[in-house]
């Protein structure tokens, strides 16, 4: 007797999803707008008509499988033109946030990261941190457990104010980060196995002519794809899509800036002990017209024209059309933090004013720590779960 | 204190209404905006249920009013104020001149020695019309109109010699004393040009679904062969577009009803004239209520009609005039472009009243429909309450007839 197929609904999986900010989806009926709508989708299974009807079934597997949910750049060309305002952008950014809540473990910070409600906690975490370090440090510097010297070492002559005078580089803040980014590669790492698996086809792929390597593919995705933006563009050139790709890019090489910036001025200091290496030795604060200094500055007026652009853009999103969740703000506010607190401590330490240079470099410094800490649990996993996700359907012969 | 019941707009639901409550005993007046009467059915090649030719159903109207001394129309007459309550309104109306005697002449070579041309909305901007017309062959009253503002100075003297030709009549308002009122204000073709993705206005070869009805009527501007607009060749590959416009928040969300069943239909106009010609139609759900469902099986069965699940949402214009039409077959989850010779829109109805002029004082919904307020005395028949077929329009005018002869009856 013929088995007639019986669909399984996963409810709570629904609720998960509506509460992640797909709570639209049971809108759509299915009219196949949102595919045509969508400039990137594919021709074969394109998306997002097909995940709307797998999130209305409760087709959680389904859903887990679907390369294309990171695939979609989030636009809103397809809510826009949508005839029940179902929101398919919205049900492809909730399935990421769902992504980044349950991808990879400890399931806590997921969930502490998924609603505003816990935002004290993952603040006072690395607040309490630093604020030990900081009273810790002050204590050696000034011997006794409550520093009369204060919390603040007045400038050197000469030198000025020196951060580095209680937020220790070599032993404290150093290593402090290299763990935070040991720990978020590692569960990457973890998130990208499981993502891969996630999303790769069942049983056995019987490949026809020459396989391209994957670090081919990534370098392709990220030098063809990636860096010029060149699907923000196919998201078409309407002012509000065009803000949204200066913006982002304005980001990305923000970050890129400050990336080398981080990176050279580590080199070299660490390995500007080395004897015969001892011409790299970086110490810092670098004088303004050092180049990496240079290159710092214009990172963080990157980062702060980027995060305008964006906030401007988001807070303008007709909420009928697309929705805001708290990722979204999470994340802009994050950077903003960074970045603000970034430009103040500077200010500070130039102008000489001790308490607010010490104060806003301590702020600084735990908002950092929630950028990075907290990164494959943020929106801004996307970084490496959306790279990873077209270089992975790139290696399987998509493009 | 007056009996006599108002009949707002002249199409199938409000001639029903009218109708039905004259041959009861009660006077009835029928207020016509545009010259003729017969509405939207009149501008059909065929209609529901069994097919016919407007002139079918509405002839016999026609011939019911023609013999009714209680019925009174006025064509070219539009409601400016509506007073008083349920039971004793005063309403008062006014009345566009026609320019030409009232008696049924025929002027047809005068018209057609005219040279002024006019925009045909009858033939939804498919053909030009003389100054001096009538809208189809049947057209009732069967008196020529005479549109003043496409008079050239040539034309003018050919008109003014002519003892049937009145070009100084001016327009005119009347009061009328009545009890109760029928809104049978009918609908318009969604405006076609506000689906920008649809390339509704800027494609000549993307047609409307009353279009179509033009191009198939034996009266329209082709004479019923259904040809394409931008070069009058016959169409070998047609697609409808279904929904353009309807169950969509952004435009009208509703389901307009008639247009799964008029595309249906229409496919059948090509089918029986272009028996190699294919055609495909695109949609979200095929909607055929009760016993259409019949129709639907029988034009399924035809091999050279193909029905797609899946919207329209991307046209773009090819150089010759053939349409790109980009769509996922939501079915096999294949999304594509598919090269059309002819598409025909499938837009929905928007109730006339949701324009905004409203001297009724009826309350509208978000759409525009009439909600029922029966303490008011004032009763919406045909689509001006909901979307609907000529069947149930015209039982929603038997029904609104029913209600305003009760207003009357119980004063």
């Amino acid at each position: 007797m013929a088995q007639s197929a019986r669909i399984e609904p996963d409810i709570s999986f629904i609720r998960e999803l509506q509460a992640a900010g797909g709570d639209t989806v049971k809108k759509c009926y299915q009219c196949a707008t949102c595919s045509v709508a969508c400039p990137i989708s594919p021709a074969d299974n394109p998306y997002p008509r097909k995940e709307m009807i797998w999130a209305q079934w409760g087709l959680k597997d389904k859903l887990l499988a679907d390369p294309d949910i990171w695939l979609c750049y989030n636009c809103g060309g397809c809510s826009d033109l949508c005839p029940r305002g179902a929101r398919p952008a919205d049900l492809m950014a909730a399935m990421r946030n769902m992504a980044y809540k349950k991808l990879v473990e400890p399931t806590a910070i997921g969930t502490w990261m998924s609603d505003i409600k816990y935002l004290p906690i993952l603040i006072a975490i690395p607040a309490v941190l630093f604020l030990f370090l900081w009273w810790f440090m002050a204590s050696i510097n000034f011997h006794g457990y409550f520093p009369h010297g204060g919390m603040f070492p007045m400038p050197k002559p000469g030198v000025g104010i020196e951060f580095a005078r209680v937020f220790y580089g070599d032993y404290v803040i150093d290593p402090l980060f290299m763990v935070v980014v040991g720990f978020v590669l590692f569960s990457f790492y973890k998130g990208i196995t499981r993502l891969i698996a996630n999303i790769g086809p069942q049983g056995s792929v019987m490949v026809l002519g020459k396989r391209k390597h994957w670090l081919q593919c990534l370098v392709e995705t990220i030098a063809l794809e990636i860096l010029p933006h060149s699907r923000f563009a196919e998201c078409g050139d309407a002012e509000e899509k065009r803000i949204r790709k200066t913006g982002h890019m304005a980001l990305v090489f923000g970050f890129i800036a400050l990336a080398i910036v981080t990176g050279t001025i580590a080199f070299g200091h660490w390995f500007g002990r080395i004897p015969f290496l001892s011409g790299i030795y970086i110490e810092t604060p670098l004088p303004l017209g050092h180049p990496i200094k240079i290159l710092a500055n214009i990172g963080m007026i990157l980062l702060l024209v980027g995060l305008s652009y964006l906030t401007l853009r988001r807070k303008g999103l007709d909420a009928a059309k697309q929705a805001s969740s708290y990722y979204d703000w999470y994340l802009l506010g994050v950077i903003w933090a960074v970045a603000v607190t970034g430009m103040g401590s500077q200010l500070f330490r130039l102008a000489g004013l001790t308490a607010p240079a010490f104060i806003t470099y301590y702020i600084h410094l735990v908002a950092v720590f929630m950028l990075f800490a907290y990164l494959p649990w943020s929106k801004l996993g996307h970084l490496v779960y959306r790279t990873a996700a077209i270089t992975y359907v790139r290696y399987m012969g998509r493009k | 204190m007056s009996n006599a019941i108002l009949v707002v707009g002249g199409g199938f639901s409000g001639l029903t209404a009218a109708i039905e409550a004259a041959e009861v005993g009660y006077d009835v007046f029928i207020v016509e905006k545009s010259p003729f009467l017969g509405g939207r059915v009149a501008q059909l090649n065929k209609y529901f249920p069994k097919l016919c030719p407007p002139s079918c159903g509405l002839e016999i109207q026609f011939q019911r009013i023609k013999n009714n001394p209680r019925i009174k129309f006025f064509t070219q007459a539009c409601v400016q104020k509506v007073q008083g309550s349920a039971g004793n309104f005063t309403v008062t109306v006014a009345i566009e001149p026609r320019h030409t005697a009232p008696n049924s002449a025929d002027l047809s070579l005068l018209a057609s020695s005219l040279q002024g041309e006019a925009e045909n909305d009858f033939e939804f901007g498919l053909a030009k019309r003389k100054p001096l017309y009538l809208s189809a062959p049947f057209s009732f009253p069967s008196r020529y109109v005479l549109d003043k503002s496409a008079v050239g100075k040539e034309d003018q003297i050919k008109l003014a010699g002519n003892p049937f030709i009145e070009m100084n009549e001016a327009p005119r308002e009347i009061t009328l004393e009545v009890a109760s009122i029928v809104l049978a204000t009918g609908w318009k073709p969604y405006d076609a040009s506000n689906l920008t993705n649809l390339g509704a206005s800027t494609l000549q070869n993307c047609i409307s679904n009353m279009q179509m009805e033009r191009l198939a009527s034996p009266h329209g501007p082709t004479k019923g062969k259904i040809t394409r607009p931008s070069d009058g060749a016959s169409p070998k590959n047609i697609a409808f577009v279904q929904c353009a416009g309807s169950r969509d928040e952004n435009h009208l969300n509703y389901c307009s009803y008639i247009c799964c069943m008029a595309s249906l239909k229409q496919a059948l106009y090509l089918r029986e004239q272009y028996p190699s010609a294919k055609v495909t139609i695109y949609y979200i759900d095929l909607r055929t209520p009760g016993r259409y469902e019949n129709f639907r099986k029988k034009v399924m069965a035809d091999e050279h009609i193909t029905l797609v699940k899946g919207k329209v949402a991307g046209v773009e214009g090819l150089a010759g005039g053939d349409v790109l039409l980009e769509v996922e077959d939501a079915v096999h989850g294949v999304k594509g472009k598919h090269q059309h010779d002819l598409v025909v829109l499938a837009t929905g109805m928007q109730p006339s009243l949701a324009s905004g002029c409203n001297p009724f004082g009826v309350t509208l919904d978000n759409d525009g429909f009439v909600v029922e307020e029966a303490e008011k005395g004032i009763f919406a028949a045909g689509c001006a309450k909901q979307p609907l077929d000529v069947m149930r329009s015209a039982q929603s005018g038997t029904s609104a007839a029913l209600k305003a002869i009760q207003t009357v009856r119980r004063r």
